[in-house]
């Protein structure tokens, strides 16, 4: 259904101690509909170092209860912990357990069959290039190919909905054009796949996102109010600059790119 | 560089030929200072190994060893159950200040509670093996609590957003994850046990064991013969240490894998 609402976090407020991190911070993901092509979302949410947003994920998975506001999936469904994947940004894995028995355990504790977990593992194992490291432990992995794992782990199970705390932190150019191509592998696996992905990263975030969303404080005589919400947001598929290849040479993208930057300088 | 120099030179790695150099140079060097020391009352080495000898073949060692290692084996073993449990337990809030307890329990000596637990036991070996365990358990259950309270908040995150059960979060994060440790801390309370064994087994002599061997050798200032046993208590201490550690790397090979050599 074109505009489906796949995700509304609304209103949300958050304190810790005596300090406001969030404050009345709303906004919706949508399904974007392209013919002939199986689309899914992905919502970038930019902001600076301490403005809350990994807090704001943890919300959305269910982690930490906001003090007010709501956050609800499709067809209006409460999300709780364990409906929402979650790629921390230090891709946690069970140390004790191999690659692949990392994904199946992913599987079964959901009440998949083993036969099932076993199957779906493989074939993520292969859509990740990861079939050589099946038998691998965490601890044998490269960044890169631990990153794989976890995304690949968290989308195991059936679930729509993929949180992802800094993909593209401390990557290198050519590791960071694969993430940004897995982002919206993933995000395409299926037409209600939402990724939603907190990054400072501008370049990267407008790269693969269809929504951008920048997150900080606003100021009030020149100093800043405590508690972030969006402040603004950008529909790139509107402005033509989404699901494009070769997006960042569009001198459109670089006007975009210049303008954001322009902007997180005064966050 | 030379090999040796880097042996000379803070955070460098060596190779397994030239730390093994190393070793022997440390042990010649123990020999030499063993053999030229001015103490007339160190025996020396030809004394001590004619010593084990005679304690072997007159005096019986190897059924005192035999005793000792049980009344090691049997407390071990109750150790870790108690132990474990214990930790494993402080994931229920309710039993936090029972447990965080039985840790401070570890200040009291052995000697002021041998009574109580004659009473409790009615003496012989179960007195033993209640002492020893004490003495282990209380150490035991508060390293592994500690390792239990310091599994960082994220890794139940993490199994949480996979829909684990609190249950299943506890055996994959609690007990399966902090299992290398368990056998790191099992390691050190067996070397615990050991150092406690003659004080335990000196309380009832007529049951025998290696402690109680060392303590009548003591007690006639047979020197040579005590440093024998001490040198089979040590050989036996290194053997547990070493298959408790060979056991570590077939339950858990990823913890070689973290390894890293600075």
């Amino acid at each position: 259904m074109k505009d489906e609402v796949l995700l509304d976090v609304s209103g949300l407020r958050l304190t810790l101690g005596e300090t406001l991190v969030l404050d009345d911070l709303s906004f919706k993901v949508v399904d974007r509909v392209r013919e002939d092509c199986v689309t899914g979302q992905v919502v970038g949410l930019l902001g600076a170092s301490g403005v809350g947003k990994t807090r704001l994920l943890r919300i959305i998975a269910g982690l930490d209860a906001p003090d007010k506001g709501t956050v609800r999936g499709q067809n209006g469904a409460v999300l709780d912990e364990g409906s929402v994947g979650y790629v921390f940004q230090d891709y946690p894995l069970l140390a004790h357990r191999r690659v692949r028995d990392n994904l199946e355990l992913a599987g079964t504790i959901r009440g998949m069959t083993p036969d099932a977990a076993r199957k779906r593992a493989r074939e993520l194992l292969e859509t990740f290039r990861l079939s050589d490291r099946a038998e691998f432990f965490p601890a044998q992995l490269s960044g890169g190919q631990r990153q794989r794992v976890a995304i690949a782990q968290q989308i195991m199970q059936p679930r729509r909905l993929l949180l992802m705390d800094e993909p593209f932190s401390g990557l290198d150019p050519a590791a960071l054009d694969a993430v940004m191509h897995l982002v919206v592998e993933v995000a395409n696996m299926h037409e209600l796949n939402t990724v939603v992905l907190v990054t400072h990263d501008i370049r990267a975030a407008l790269a693969v996102s269809d929504t951008l969303h920048i997150l900080g404080r606003e100021s009030k005589n020149g100093k800043p109010v405590p508690g972030a919400r969006v402040l603004w947001s950008y529909d790139m598929v509107e402005r033509g600059l989404a699901w494009q290849p070769d997006i960042q040479k569009l001198p459109a993208f670089v006007e975009l790119e210049n303008e954001i930057r322009a902007r997180f300088k005064d966050l | 560089m030379s090999p040796l120099r880097a042996a000379f030179l803070p955070n460098r790695v060596i190779d397994k030929t030239t730390t093994g150099l190393i070793v022997v140079g440390w042990v010649c060097a123990a020999l030499v200072l063993w053999l030229a020391s001015p103490f007339k009352t160190l025996p020396t080495p030809g004394e001590i190994w004619r010593a084990l000898g005679e304690l072997w073949w007159q005096q019986g060692m190897g059924p005192e060893i035999f005793s000792t290692m049980r009344l090691i084996a049997h407390a071990t073993l109750l150790t870790v159950v108690i132990s474990l449990t214990l930790s494993y337990a402080t994931v229920l809030p309710f039993f936090r200040p029972f447990v965080e307890a039985v840790c401070k329990l570890r200040f009291l000596g052995l000697t002021g509670l041998v009574f109580p637990f004659m009473l409790l036991t009615g003496g012989g070996y179960a007195l033993k093996v209640a002492l020893l365990t004490f003495g282990m358990a209380t150490f035991f259950t508060t390293s592994m609590a500690q390792v239990v309270l310091e599994i960082p908040r994220g890794e139940f995150d993490y199994m949480r957003v996979l829909g684990a059960s609190e249950l299943r979060i506890v055996w994959e994060v609690v007990i399966r994850g902090t299992l290398d440790r368990a056998l790191d801390v099992l390691r050190q309370n067996v070397a615990m046990g050991w150092a406690m064994i003659t004080m335990v087994e000196g309380i009832s002599r007529a049951e025998g064991g290696i402690g109680a061997m060392i303590l009548n050798e003591n007690k006639h200032f047979l020197l040579a013969e005590v440093y024998a046993i001490l040198f089979v208590i040590l050989l036996l201490g290194l053997g547990i240490d070493y298959a408790i550690g060979a056991l570590t790397n077939v339950l858990c090979p990823y913890v070689a894998l973290r390894r890293v050599k600075r």
